[in-house]
């Protein structure tokens, strides 16, 4: 399927078919010199940061939106005017971007269904069984009569995406209907359309801001600033950038990461980690070179090495366009200076919840949580949407009082210190909440003013959050002008503007590509390493919880994990097993089987992933039943388990503990 | 920290916190627009245009009588006030025109009008009026009745032998009026201050309101729960910021349209005027304050705002004199403030009253504004919590 002919396989006209696109509003050019095909039954992927251009190129495909050049064509019908838009768009389903924004929030999920099917013209006869089997696939058959203002961020999504799917469409197209949402929820939604593309051979174009979820596309492209960088299964793109990812463990983190940017052009803190991308294939090449870059007192007592993936490749694909073009990305600053904590705080416990309860009336959200956070630790806090992060971090942030429990943040105590806590922390919420008709200076200014700096600092620490956002000389510049991965960095930086000795980032990356993600997480570094600060984090990003020092996982209000996030990892490895990769001569026909025998298999593009508690003997039985139905295994690897298996794992076994009680009960 | 430090700090959250709002205001252009617009132009048309004076009451006449007295009875019915219409067939026609709207009023004068009255006998004449609009039609009937009084007086002197150009007029009440504040009954003073009123009115209960919801629509409400700021310094600067913007609209109005164009004597302390002003303003946005607690959207803050603003300007005393009030309106139009502020606005700028004589009034208005603002006060506190 890497080359896309004219044709599909059986004669008809390619679902779309794109060349030479491009569209701008006004001076600004949304997408240039796109071109794109897409075969029918592929699942193609469109990935990129906020401002890529992925919307403006799906609404036009999807034909409501008018574009200035170009052509686009869709099963051979050119999308040109809404007339011939029209003509199109009983075979197409289009979900728009944000969450649930299609639904009505008043009318029942099952409401909800009927009324796009009654729309759609689904025949009555049909459409129950459709219902059924789309709501018991999503898991959201016990909840049919809740109105949808009343489910969660990734219960609405799933809702949406039967909603578009309910007429069984031959071509969905879907804007990030996955951002925002946990991984459990985004597993689901996976399985319905990895289900519908094998069964009813539909085809999907599908946009993301989560690079680690290119690995579920047959093909993707990867787009930045209007323009593609590259396209092409997910294994062609990771072979566009030869070379291999080098882990290691230094003595001193920062300093070793000081060192190793001299020599190389990608490095960053993991974790405890340093890791690098280093430009040979041959991994005992690239080890050996990293190691002997490092001063004989920053020797690493540990070394791995990876293949690099699709997130490594994305950023090397940007470099490289950057230095033949000369275009650069202001990069985040360095933290220079920072009120020190005295030396007897250094090692104190930042935020301690105790048997934290939050009841509101009958609903338990947060159920006697007890968690600590050290000085320079990054901890943290994962659930799905309303598992009660958010009531935590609003306990715990003085806004909210608890039920009962108890619990402490820079040494004031939230029961009775509400003020002194909120003077003592920084806080970065999911939303952008700075304003954005006032300068970036204004902003700044703002929060200093709030957050009590003293008049004749001001200035200086004004200066100094310019430089840590990496925005130094934009002093004056509106933020409504700013891209969204400055803006969280300006964000980041008003939360700093008193040197908090404790941050709260609520979901503080939720949107920015990893370019931007990245230049933050060295900002949290810094704070963290050189400067002690404690940092409580939540996120959907899995790889950034690989990023964290601790993890707490909560589930329904309690907490279900709490640990580093490679124990966590090995835990899963010891209790359940190790995760396989298979990859297959027929991929929709080979699902199909190995979930007969293995209902937890799932489609990652042209490959199928499961965790398997018996690797040899799962390996036998299943290329087993596989050449006994004529289908051909080309490869089985192993694969590291990674937060996304253990946060996925956990909850829904979890899950099934609890409907089995209520089963009971 | 001493109580001085915890002051200061007080006061200096307090001062980005409106340095921001009031950088915001400037920022808005619409807002900027609308403000001049309802400042100047609005009150300079609700003061050239708007008028209770009725002129051109078109007016339809049935002479059954066809006599010299009937044409002078006819005759007096003039223009500026009456808009004559002609002499037409009769009531069925009279009928016609008073449904399709066309007359106003319809006079029907008997037959035998003339002969009667010469014979010294009363008579009557019918004076047929369109009041589906009440107060409209109130206004004709009066001017009606001063065109038939002399006549009728004339009459009456006539049959007891007496010219009306004579001296020795029979005993009667000389009506004398002296009218006091606005000699010369210009509509336009009274209409433009009290287009100023509910332009004052109307704005300090919607920009603190948008501004605290726009805070909502746009999340950056999230970032200021969690920062130090309490919810009377969330709200406070949007007040302060809102009350000086208004100030500032009531000076373009009273410098620019109210004085030199009205010539509207402004006889009190200006002082006092923009003192009580912005007391009234502050009272105002306590209300401002509530809509936009209970408001998800600028759109619901909108709806909300028209809803609660009529009754309070038709309750103000503007277009209903409050001893015309039935009990319970009457109840509610004496715990506005709206009420207070218009007696107090009027007796400052043309009566020329000062604080010896509105204390009362400034005391009430006070009163009711601390009510209204502290309560809308502990529901934001109660929202935030």
């Amino acid at each position: 399927m890497a080359t896309a002919s004219v044709l599909n396989g059986d004669g008809s006209a390619l679902p779309i078919r794109v060349s030479e696109f491009g569209k701008s509003y006004g001076k600004v050019v949304a997408v240039r010199e796109a071109s794109l095909d897409v075969v029918k039954g592929e699942m193609y992927g469109l990935i990129g940061p906020d401002g890529a251009g992925k919307s403006t190129l799906m609404k036009s495909i999807a034909g409501v939106l008018a574009y200035d050049a170009g052509s686009i064509e869709v099963f051979g019908q050119k999308v040109d005017s809404e007339e011939s838009a029209e003509l199109i768009k009983s075979r197409i389903g289009l979900m728009p971007q944000g969450l649930g924004l299609n639904l009505s929030p008043d009318l029942s999920i099952e409401e909800n269904i009927d009324y796009f099917a009654r729309v759609r013209l689904v025949p009555p006869s049909e459409l129950e069984a459709r219902k059924d089997r789309f709501l018991k696939m999503t898991r959201l058959d016990s909840f049919r009569n809740r109105p949808m203002k009343n489910l969660s961020g990734g219960m609405k999504q799933k809702l949406g995406l039967i909603c578009s799917l309910i007429h069984l469409p031959e071509l969905i197209i879907l804007d990030e209907p996955t951002t925002g949402v946990d991984p459990v929820s985004r597993r689901d939604f996976w399985a319905i359309l990895s289900e519908l593309s094998r069964a009813e051979g539909m085809t999907a174009l599908i946009s993301t801001a989560y690079m680690e979820e290119a690995l579920r596309f047959d093909r993707v492209s990867l787009m930045h600033e209007g323009r593609f960088l590259a396209s092409g299964t997910p294994e062609e793109l990771v072979g566009l950038v030869p070379g291999t990812m080098v882990e290691l463990r230094c003595p001193n983190q920062i300093e070793a990461l000081g060192v190793l940017r001299e020599y190389y052009a990608q490095v960053e803190p993991r974790g405890e980690w340093v890791r690098l991308l280093a430009d040979t294939a041959d991994r005992d090449k690239a080890k050996s070179e990293a190691i002997s870059f490092l001063p004989p007192d920053l020797q690493p007592t540990e070394v791995r090495t990876w293949d690099p993936d699709l997130e490594d490749v994305f950023i090397a694909l940007l470099r490289q366009r950057e230095q033949t073009e000369g275009e650069a990305t202001s990069a985040a600053g360095t933290v220079e200076t920072y009120a020190a904590l005295p030396e007897e705080q250094m090692e104190r416990t930042a935020i301690e919840a105790m048997e934290l309860t939050r009841i509101f009336g009958s609903f338990t959200a947060v159920d006697h949580v007890t968690f600590q956070v050290k000085q320079g630790e990054i901890f943290g806090l994962l659930g799905a949407n309303g598992a009660g992060k958010s009531t935590c971090i609003k306990m715990l942030t003085g806004i909210l009082p608890p039920s009962s429990g108890e619990g402490q943040v820079s040494g004031a105590d939230m029961r009775f210190a509400g003020q002194e806590i909120k003077e003592r922390i920084g806080y970065v919420s999911q939303a952008f909440s700075l304003y954005i008709d006032l300068t970036v200076l204004e902003n700044i200014m703002l929060y200093a003013g709030i957050y009590g700096v003293p008049k004749d600092l001001r200035p200086e620490r004004a200066e100094w959050v310019l430089n840590v956002a990496g925005l130094s000389g934009r002093g004056d510049a509106k933020v409504a002008s700013l891209p969204m991965g400055l803006r969280q960095r300006l964000s980041l930086g008003c939360a700093l503007v008193h040197q908090p000795s404790t941050l709260f980032l609520d979901e503080p990356t939720s949107g920015v590509d990893p370019v931007g993600r990245r230049q933050f997480w060295d900002i949290l570094y810094r704070l963290s390493r050189v400067h002690n600060v404690a940092i409580l984090f939540t996120t959907h990003y899995m790889s950034e919880a690989e990023s964290c020092d601790h993890i707490v996982l909560m589930f329904a209000g309690r907490v279900v994990a709490d640990a580093p996030p490679e124990s966590l990892e090995d835990n899963i490895e010891n209790q359940v097993g190790h995760l396989l990769e298979f990859r297959t001569s027929d991929p929709p026909n080979a699902l199909g089987l190995v979930t007969s025998i293995f209902p937890e298999a799932l489609a990652y593009g042209s490959r199928i992933r499961l965790i398997s508690s018996d690797p040899t003997g799962d390996e036998q039985r299943i290329r087993e039943i596989l050449t006994e139905h004529g289908i051909q295994v080309l490869s089985v690897t192993p694969k590291p388990i990674s937060m996304e298996e253990v946060f996925v794992h956990t909850v829904t076994s979890l899950e099934r503990e609890s409907e089995k009680a209520k089963g009971a009960a | 920290m001493s109580l001085m430090n915890v002051w200061k700090n007080w006061a200096s959250r307090l001062s980005v916190m409106t340095y921001k709002e009031i950088l915001q205001f400037l920022r808005d252009p619409i807002l900027m627009l609308i403000l001049v617009y309802a400042f100047i132009l609005g009150v300079r048309n609700a003061g050239t245009s708007v008028s209770m004076q009725i002129e051109h009451a078109p007016i339809a006449f049935i002479d059954n009588d066809r006599s010299n007295t009937s044409r002078e009875v006819i005759y007096s019915f003039q223009e500026p006030w009456f808009s004559p219409y002609g002499v037409i067939s009769g009531p069925r026609e009279g009928q016609r025109l008073l449904d399709s709207g066309k007359v106003m009023a319809v006079l029907d004068i008997p037959p035998q009008f003339e002969e009667s009255l010469m014979r010294g006998d009363p008579e009557s004449i019918q004076l047929q009026l369109d009041t589906s609009n009440s107060s409209i039609a109130e206004i004709v009937e009066g001017y009606a009745s001063q065109v038939m009084a002399p006549l009728g007086q004339t009459f009456g002197l006539k049959s007891l032998g007496i010219s009306s150009s004579s001296s020795s007029l029979p005993p009667g009440i000389i009506d004398a009026h002296r009218i006091w504040f606005n000699p010369n009954v210009l509509d336009s003073w009274f209409q433009s201050v009290c287009q100023l009123i509910q332009v004052i009115t109307m704005l300090a209960l919607l920009l603190p309101a948008a501004a605290m919801v726009r805070e909502k629509e746009r999340g950056t409400i999230e970032q200021l729960t969690v920062s130090p700021l309490s919810p009377l310094q969330i709200i406070l600067p949007k007040v302060i910021s809102m009350t000086l913007a208004i100030i500032i609209g009531c000076c373009l109005s009273l410098f620019i349209v109210i004085g030199p164009m009205f010539h509207v004597p402004m006889k009190g302390s200006l002082l006092l005027f923009f003192v009580i002003t912005a007391i009234y303003v502050f009272s105002m946005t306590g209300i401002g304050v509530f809509i936009a607690s209970i408001s998800r959207n600028l759109a619901q803050v909108g709806l909300l705002s028209i809803m609660l603003l009529t009754p309070m300007i038709y309750l103000s005393g503007k277009f209903t004199p409050p001893e015309a009030m039935p009990g319970a309106l009457l109840a509610v139009m004496y715990i506005q403030p709206t009420y207070y502020y218009l007696n107090i606005v009027f007796g400052i700028l043309l009566k020329g009253a000062g604080v010896q004589i509105l204390w009362l009034q400034i005391l009430i208005m006070i009163a009711l504004g601390s009510v209204i603002f502290i309560a809308a006060m502990r529901r934001f506190k109660r929202q935030m919590g």
